[in-house]
Order: C-alpha cells, then structure tokens, then sequence
C-alpha cells in the first residue's frame, strides 16, 4: 500500500519532469503547483481505503461495539494518515529538488506549509472518507467530494504559500498564508471532532 | 440450567419492551419483548429472514429500534452506550478481524480497544480456548470459514462480557467445533455469563438453551421451552411450516 503511494508520487513527478523538458517555462513558477498536484493526488491514494477498508473487511461494527468514541476512531485514523501522507510529501518533495534541480528555498518555511497543508488534507480527507464509506460507489464518492472542498481551501492557500517561498519569501513573508492554513485545519479537525459520531454510528 | 433469578429486578441483564424495527414499508419487529435474567442461555429461533439479526444488532446496541425501550444493566440511554458495550460481547456473521493482521494481532488490537490488563495471558488463553494457538502468527487472511469463527468467537469473550450475544454461532462450524463451542457456553454460563443466541439450528440449540423462543411476524411467539422440549421442537417446525419454510 504505501509502495504504491511512493510508486504513484513517483510517476506524477517524471510525467512533469518529462512533459516540461519539451516546453520552455520557469520552474519558480511552476515549482509549486507541481509539487502541491503530486502532494494532492498520492495523498488521496492513502486517504480512500481509511474507512472503506473497515466497511469491505466488516470490522466497522467490531470498532462501533468497542467502548470507545468514536472520536476516538477519527483521531486514530487521521494521525496515522497524518504520518503517512507527511512521511509521502515530504518523499515528494526531495524527488521534486532531485527532478527538477531546483535551488533550495528557505526549507523552514516550506517544511511548515507542508506540515500545515497536510493536517488539513488528512483531517477533512477521514471526514470524508468517512462519509463516503457509508455510500454506494464510495471510491468515486471520495473524491467528487473531497476535490472542490480541499481545491478552494487548503491546497491553494498552500500553493500560493509555496508559491513565495519559492520566489524568496522566508516565514515572516508568508504569515498571512499559515494563518489561513491554521484556521482551515483547525475548522477540518472540529468538523471531525464534532461529526464523526453521527457518521460512523449511522 | 433454567434460571433461579426470574423476578429479581437486580438480576435483569436486559429488558427489551415494545421493540419495533421496519425497513421501508416492510414490519420486521413488531412489538417484540423479551428480558433476560443473569445465567439464562436464551437460544430464539427462527426462519431466515424474520429478523433474528436485526434484533440481536439492536440488543447489542448496533443498530437503533424506531419504537420500544431497552435496558441493559438496569442502564439505558445514549449516555450509558459505552458502559453496556463494555459488558457486552457480540459474535456476528462477520468475524469483524482483519485479514492482514494475524490472530494475535487482531486480538491484541482488541485488547487495546478494551484496555485489557495483562493482555498478553488473557490473548495466550483465548487461543488456546478456541484451539488456535498454534496458528497465533499467522494471518486470519489464510484462515478457513470455521477458523475465523472460532477466533471471532476468542475476540468476542476476550474482555469477558457478562452478556454475550450470539448470531448464529453454528454456521460455518464442523461438528467438533460446534461441540466445542457448547461446552464453552456451558462452561462460561456456570461461571455466571448470560446468552442470548439466535439460530436456526434446532438441535444444536435446544442442546443449550435454559430458556427460548421463537421468532415470528416480529414477536416471540412461544417460549415454552424448558418443560416439554420434544414438543417444543414439533411446534417450531409447524412455525416454520406456516411459514412457508
């Protein structure tokens, strides 16, 4: 599972670095899209089996039966999700300077928006994985619905982020950008907290 | 083994009234009652599809009821569900284990579930009870239909539920197995547990049962078990007879 995952990060990098070694372009400029489109599409790879997994095994009812809450779950599934998808991001992110032999920008600044980008992918990622599981054709239910919520909230926060780390922001520069991300994750997490319950014991 | 603590409202292990579940337009618990008293072996019949799981999953609190009370433990209520499923211990059609872990990994993960002390003894004697010791370390993937069962069954007494409740326990079990299995119940009912069973399997069950009935049209239609058992086995074929079965 998480050989595929790097296999997939893996793929999307040499499909860009070959695409653009045909097109004349600036790759400060598109350094950060290219990196936040590979963190996005192998970060879902990790996210649709979360919950699925429980529902095709039929080990949901065994975790609902268990006297935990189910917040409990939620936190459970979304730090383990957390570690893998950083532990992908972050195997990205070293393939992408090898790639595309891009200067190092300010590495503290970039680790951060990736750290933060990924809290709040994988929060509302087990949300939504969640809620899919619970619906027929919840492999394409997972991302019809997670794309056009984390599209428009984290990921371009966090593209444009990367956007002016890359171009020479350090993290003094990029305030504005963290504190978006912090209010996100932190809305993805409540969100989590707060509706699991009714999710899971539907 | 028929109870001694009928009526004592300190000894009611659960207390079902007026249970009413439907599925779109289509009645499957229409009313339905039943109590069980600490130590019963409670083993209700009936034909596929008249709703013995949808009642067991409401009992084990899986699945809400559209009308009707349930206690468990003299407690009832959203509030109480996680100390009534602590006390619980429900063996389904599913084995609920996961495939890619092996047979201790699944019950050590449910041993954690439960915060189990001294979780390593209690996973060792849980094996050694269902006679899958020696396969401790491999995974439950590779296991037969039976194998699982009998391990969900070792998941399902790890934290020691003072009920236990019981879908079809039977299936999928050979003959050894199932021997097995009702020496086990005897064995853990003399030690004070209390089951609730649902089958099929006639002969199998009235092996067991202090008490019973069966199931149909959404009641329990007749829990004369314990007097006249040969009668009692003649009346639920006629049951399963007007049935259509």
């Amino acid at each position: 599972m998480i050989n595929s995952m790097l296999i997939l990060a893996l793929m999307i990098l040499a499909s860009f670095r070959f695409i653009f070694s045909f097109i004349d372009f600036s790759e400060t400029q598109l350094a950060s899209p290219i990196l936040w489109i590979t963190f996005f599409f192998s970060g879902m790879f990790a996210l649709a089996p979360v919950y699925m997994r429980e529902v095709e095994q039929g080990t949901k009812e065994g975790l609902m039966l268990a006297p935990i809450s189910p917040s409990a779950i939620y936190f459970g599934k979304f730090l383990s999700t957390f570690v893998i998808v950083l532990g992908l991001n972050l195997f990205s992110t070293v393939l992408f300077f090898v790639f595309f032999a891009q200067p190092f920008p300010d590495m503290v600044s970039l680790l951060t928006i990736i750290i933060l980008g990924t809290v709040g992918f994988t929060a509302l990622g087990n949300l939504i994985s969640a809620i899919s599981s619970n619906l027929s054709q919840s492999q394409v239910m997972l991302p019809v619905m997670l794309i056009p919520i984390l599209l428009f909230t984290v990921v371009m926060t966090s593209v444009e982020a990367t956007f002016q780390i890359f171009d020479g922001a350090v993290l003094a520069d990029i305030m504005d950008g963290i504190k978006l991300i912090l209010a996100f994750d932190i809305i993805f997490v409540a969100s989590g907290y707060l509706l699991i319950d009714y999710i899971i014991e539907e | 083994m028929t109870s001694n603590f009928a009526g004592l409202m300190a000894d009611s292990i659960l207390k079902a009234k007026g249970i009413r579940k439907s599925f779109g337009k289509k009645n499957v618990l229409n009313g339905l009652d039943i109590e069980l008293q600490k130590g019963d072996v409670y083993v209700l019949f009936g034909s596929n599809g008249v709703g013995k799981t949808t009642l067991v999953k409401i009992l084990a609190t899986l699945t809400e009821q559209d009308k009707g009370d349930i206690s468990h433990f003299g407690m009832s209520g959203e509030e109480h569900t996680r100390d009534i499923r602590r006390k619980i211990g429900f063996m389904s059609h599913e084995p609920y284990l996961y495939r890619d872990l092996t047979a201790w990994e699944n019950l050590a993960f449910f041993a954690d579930l439960y915060s189990i002390e001294n979780k390593e003894k209690k996973i060792e004697e849980m094996l050694k009870m269902v006679e899958l010791y020696h396969r401790s370390f491999d995974r439950v993937g590779s296991f037969s239909r039976g194998m699982k069962q009998r391990l969900a069954l070792a998941r399902t007494l790890l934290h020691s539920p003072e009920l236990i409740l019981l879908d079809e326990p039977y299936s999928g079990l050979d003959l050894n197995a199932q021997n097995m299995l009702n020496g086990l119940i005897k064995k853990m009912n003399g030690q004070g547990a209390t089951f609730f069973i649902i089958t099929h399997d006639i002969e199998k069950g009235m092996e067991i049962a202090s008490r019973g009935g069966v199931l149909s049209k959404g009641r329990i239609i007749d829990e004369d078990i314990g007097k006249e058992p040969e009668a009692f086995k003649s009346r639920y074929k006629e049951i399963l007879g007007g049935e259509g079965n």
